[in-house]
């Protein structure tokens, strides 16, 4: 996947690194989640789903801002990913990822990740 | 800058500066739909000026600017930051050195999928060219194809026929009237609703072909309540 036009840069970690046997997938973002780089996670998630990776967290943590384009993105990947058999999507969060799902009202939509590890 | 990282000891985190003209997010044939940039803060310090502007559009966005951050550098910041709205900055694609307007969809509800529209043309030579419609159909476009919205609304000050007959090209229907709603110094006016359901914003794409801009109005001024 190309992701230089969304400003994203994605990283060289074969698929087979990137998961465990049994456990999810980790989808680390970094910076802003907004307009410009939103339709880069919406093309990883998408080829994860094609790639059978179902079950996915994605790591906010290192998300500087997130804006409604960015939320819509993190909704849909949930659609997708749940509308799997076995899909499943949690979210690791930091303050600037909690405030602007609580302004919006779409924390209750997302599992969040509190769990150890990852 | 985001950057996407497959869980691995080897993957690489990596970043660029932002771009200061901005992203284009959506391109039709006569304007394009860019983000806002810090650059853009020294237009927006120009168009809280206008009394025009202020007299027809009345943009809690302008006003919130000027009024609530004093014209501060950090409005860029807080817009950005804002998950509620998504303001992008209109281009006029052939002769024209400066943007000639914003257009932001706010009071987003993304579980309730609905959001309002607000269109300013802040140039007035690059008013009555179909820009301020095209504008409004790009992001109205992005706000069901990308927020996934269902529903947009626009309220309009009852003297601003300019603006109504923009939002009916687009396939807004006016929904009511919120009597003497509005003050613009002097006297009270009343404010316009005007709404438009996904499936009228996909008809209305389906007539991009046969799209033209310079027609003469449809309407003149607000139907009969």
């Amino acid at each position: 996947m190309s992701a230089v036009d969304a400003g994203m840069h994605e990283g060289t970690a074969t698929p087979a690194a990137d998961r465990t046997t049994t456990g999810p997938e980790r989808l680390r973002l970094a910076g802003p989640l907004t307009a410009v780089t939103a339709p880069a996670l919406r093309a990883q998630i998408r080829q994860a789903v094609a790639d059978g990776r179902t079950r996915q967290v994605i790591d906010l943590r290192a998300v500087t801002a997130l804006d409604a384009a960015g939320i819509a993105a993190l909704l849909e990947a949930r659609r997708v990913l749940e509308a799997q058999p076995s899909g499943t999507l949690a979210l690791r969060a930091n303050d600037v990822v909690c405030r602007a799902l609580k302004d919006t009202g779409t924390i209750t939509a997302f599992a969040l990740w509190t769990g150890p590890g990852m | 800058m985001i950057s996407v990282e497959h869980q691995g000891p080897d993957a690489p985190s990596q970043s660029t500066p932002p771009r200061e003209r901005g992203s284009v997010i959506s391109r039709g044939t006569r304007v394009y739909l860019r983000t806002f940039t810090p650059a853009d803060l020294d237009h927006l310090s120009a168009w809280v000026d206008d009394p025009f502007l202020e007299r027809m559009v009345g943009s809690e966005f302008l006003q919130s600017y000027k009024h609530v951050w004093d014209k501060s550098p950090a409005f860029f910041e807080a817009v950005l930051t804002d998950p509620t709205q998504i303001v992008l900055v209109i281009e006029a694609h052939r002769g024209w050195t400066k943007p000639v307007g914003v257009v932001r969809l706010f009071n987003i509800h993304l579980l309730e999928g609905y959001a309002f529209l607000e269109t300013i043309i802040t140039d007035v030579r690059a008013m009555k060219r179909g820009f301020g419609v095209e504008a409004g159909k790009l992001i109205s476009y992005y706000g069901v194809d990308v927020l996934g919205l269902r529903r947009i609304e626009a309220k309009v000050y009852e003297y601003n026929v300019l603006s109504m007959n923009s939002l009916r090209r687009n396939g807004f229907r006016q929904e009511g009237i919120l009597r003497q709603a509005g003050f613009d110094g002097e006297r009270y006016w009343d404010l316009v609703i005007f709404g438009i359901l996904k499936e009228e914003i996909e008809a209305q794409r389906q007539k991009d072909k046969v799209y033209l801009p310079l027609d003469p109005p449809e309407g003149n001024g607000r139907e009969p309540s």
